[in-house]
């Protein structure tokens, strides 16, 4: 912005534009700025061990891209993202609208199934570690022994072990998810379901042709925020399974702190960070896309 | 105007706050220098009376430091020490991002990372302290590098098998001379509805150790080992070449069903609680972990002894060594403290106070140590100087090769890699290492 157009903008807009300025200044600095010096790190040899920094131009991905651990470290965080959007709104959706009542038993089990969320991530991590045991006393395993089933090794088990964390978080999370289609299903005019009533809808009718395209707003937010928060995917992989066995639940973020901080290759994990933000743009994208066509339909 | 004026000011300080939000507090005086003779421009500007706090990281628990913690409070005047437990799993991300950032602890309890470290200059060169000649050399060289020591060992490390003695004595029992013993073991309690041996396998460490001892049983004890983790260093030879056969070895316990898959689902101290309960009679961890059982289950009756090879006459090997040792800051702006500590911990009385919280030999000339009744059937391994762990003691990228080995290690258990697999994964990640340092 040039001074004279600065000089010429509204009183009002130059009072805004300094008032979110510092906020602005925060954000270049802790954010955008970071962000551009990972984009610049990704092409060099960066390293804690190395104190000679040079251009590598794109080797740091071909390694990326080449490296079996680190493809699927990617799949995980992807198939992971994808089942806990899915899984978790579901739940809250078919919550919400059983919920959505002005009854004593409805806000107990309202604020039971928000509990969770009020919970560190590490304190849920180590609370199901202990549940999940296969050693004697594992809760989960003693209630399958208990009616003749046989013990599931939980978080030892390759094939089972991302699916046993995506079971906490789910669990962890879908009371913060219903709590915003409370809030939404609130602002729905009670008048839409009386001339639906009135045309011979039921309530199953109702329910997809007036609340769930009501529900866009919130569950237009639901869905980025789970979508990048499983994305983004660290503290209960690392307090249950540390990405074990083996690499069966590594995901992106764990990928990167080990290869970034425990084994100082700071520019691979730059490059990593670099795909990451891509994943989650291209993500974020498609979702949007979809979203605001979903939001074309409701208009029309 | 005047609200004009006050706007803008407002403003100045919110932006003012922000960055001082941001930043940290500017230091008083410029960094400290090292010298040889341990002084510092911050230690030389000390007030008379002033307290300097040390800043000491270690991955070993306060718990296990308890009494040397103790004995250094006694001797320090004008110096505490803040003690700053960071796990294994944690250690190096945490220990990294602080000295790339400029900063760091005072004082590092360093281990296969040290010449990493002392490579990137961020450790203190002490080759020219006068406490460095009270260690015997063995105990200083996994910290030299290019000749110069850069840490001073705290007492060893090893780990072996413990063992219930109740349970080997109910079931007639010994001790076992070889590895196909030790396996036999496992058989023979599972046949009379005992646990054998618990696992904590959900870390990627047991297997790894484990393992390597049976490296050291048919590897390290031979004269084609001379000079190898040296040329490991430098990537003119392979772990999946040379120490494939003792791995293959180790095997065995696997295709025979000792160590299973419900193992990965285990973490150490869920398995130390089980071996602790009497609910296995074996489990393998070191010293520092017999304080916690012996809380868990005072009568326990506890044995080690180590991990046997292939053949009976000879003795058994530890995995372990010269463990961890403290190393300066050499950014720390209380070297002349730090080495104060270090000074004070080279005595026999620091070491015997180290050694009373977790048992090990120690490096200073002179010091004896009773190690006590638990580690008896170690005596041989011991006096034949069977006690080695490659990455610690020699390997410039030791923890993530270990740390890469024992996760392929947990995928070998879960029957999806074998263990050349496991190996030559091991072998990628030194020479993606090396690479980074070139």
């Amino acid at each position: 912005m040039k001074l004279e157009d600065f000089m010429s903008t509204k009183r009002k807009d130059r009072v805004y534009f300094l008032m979110i300025f510092p906020a602005f200044l925060g954000f270049v600095v802790l954010f955008i700025v970071p962000t551009i010096m990972s984009f610049i790190y990704s092409v060099t040899n960066w390293s804690v061990y190395s104190a000679d920094i040079r251009f590598v131009g794109l080797d740091n991905f071909k390694k990326l891209f080449s490296d079996k651990k680190t493809i699927t470290a990617i799949q995980h965080s992807i198939q992971y993202a994808i089942l806990i959007t899915v899984a978790q709104n579901t739940l809250a959706i078919i919550l919400a609208v059983l919920l959505n009542k002005k009854s004593k038993v409805a806000n107990f089990v309202k604020s039971v199934t928000f509990l969770p969320a009020v919970l560190s991530i590490m304190v849920v991590g180590f609370l199901f570690q202990y549940l999940m045991t296969t050693a004697d006393g594992g809760v989960f395993n003693s209630i399958i022994k208990f009616f003749g089933g046989n013990s599931v090794n939980w978080l030892g088990d390759k094939n089972l072990a991302l699916y046993s964390i995506l079971i906490t978080q789910v669990w962890q999370w879908t009371g913060w998810s219903m709590v915003i289609y409370i809030a939404n299903l609130k602002s729905i005019d009670s008048s839409l379901y009386e001339a639906a009533g009135m045309d011979g809808a039921n309530k199953m009718q109702q329910f997809f042709r007036v609340t769930l395209p009501l529900l866009y707003p919130a569950t237009s937010f639901n869905i980025l925020m789970s979508l990048i928060g499983g994305m983004k995917m660290f503290d209960a992989v690392f307090v249950m399974t540390k990405g074990g066995p083996g690499y069966a639940t590594e995901t992106i973020m764990t990928t990167m702190i080990r290869e970034g901080f425990s084994n100082g290759r700071n520019a691979y994990a730059c490059a990593f960070a670099v795909v990451f933000f891509i994943i989650v743009l291209i993500f974020s994208q498609v979702v949007s896309f979809f979203l605001n066509k979903w939001e074309g339909v409701i208009e029309a | 105007m005047k609200k004009k004026l006050l706007l803008l000011m407002l403003c100045v300080v919110m932006v003012a706050s922000s960055f001082a939000g941001c930043s940290k507090r500017a230091p008083q005086k410029d960094k400290a220098s090292a010298t040889q003779d341990g002084s510092s421009e911050a230690s030389k500007n000390k007030k008379d009376g002033e307290v300097v706090k040390l800043r000491m990281m270690a991955y070993n628990a306060e718990s296990s430091r308890a009494t040397y913690l103790k004995y250094l409070a006694e001797q320090l005047e004008g110096i505490e020490i803040e003690f700053e437990f960071v796990s294994t799993d944690n250690f190096d991300n945490v220990l990294n991002a602080q000295l790339q950032a400029g900063e760091g602890p005072d004082i590092i309890e360093v281990g296969g990372q040290t010449k990493l470290l002392a490579s990137a200059g961020y450790l203190l060169d002490l080759t020219e302290q006068f406490f460095v000649s009270n260690y015997v050399e063995p105990g200083i060289l996994p910290y030299t590098v290019e000749s110069k020591v850069y840490a001073t060992p705290l007492q060893s490390w090893y780990e072996g098998i413990f063992y219930n003695r109740q349970i080997f004595a109910d079931n007639g029992i010994s001790v076992p001379k070889t590895w196909d013993e030790f396996i036999q073991i496992h058989k023979t309690l599972a046949e009379k509805g005992i646990k054998a041996q618990t696992m904590g396998a959900q870390s990627y460490e047991p297997m790894m150790k484990q393992s390597i001892a049976l490296v050291n049983n048919m590897f390290y004890s031979t004269n084609a080992s001379k000079d190898y983790d040296e040329k490991y260093n430098n990537g003119e030879v392979s772990l999946a070449h040379e120490w494939l056969p003792a791995v293959q070895e180790w095997y065995k316990i696997i295709e025979e069903g000792c160590l299973t898959e419900d193992m990965l689902g285990l973490s150490y101290d869920q398995a130390l609680d089980e071996f602790a309960t009497g609910n296995a009679a074996m489990w393998e961890s070191g010293p520092w972990a017999v304080s916690t059982i012996m809380e868990k289950n005072p009568d326990l009756d506890l044995g080690m002894f180590p991990i046997p090879g292939p053949e009976a006459d000879k003795a058994g090997w530890l995995v372990g060594g010269p463990g961890s040792a403290f190393a300066i800051n050499a950014k720390s702006e209380h070297i002349e403290e730090a080495l104060k500590v270090l000074e004070i911990t080279a005595t026999a009385e620091a070491q015997q106070a180290l050694v009373k919280d977790n048992a090990g030999s120690s490096f200073v000339k002179g010091v004896e140590v009773d190690l006590g009744d638990t580690y008896v059937d170690c005596e041989e391994a011991f006096k034949e100087g069977h006690v080695y762990a490659p990455w610690t003691a020699v390997w410039i990228n030791g923890n993530a090769i270990t740390t890469g080995y024992g996760k392929s290690l947990q995928e070998v258990l879960a029957g999806s890699k074998t263990v050349e697999e496991a190996l030559t994964d091991a072998d990628r990640i030194n020479d993606d290492l090396r690479a980074t340092m070139q």
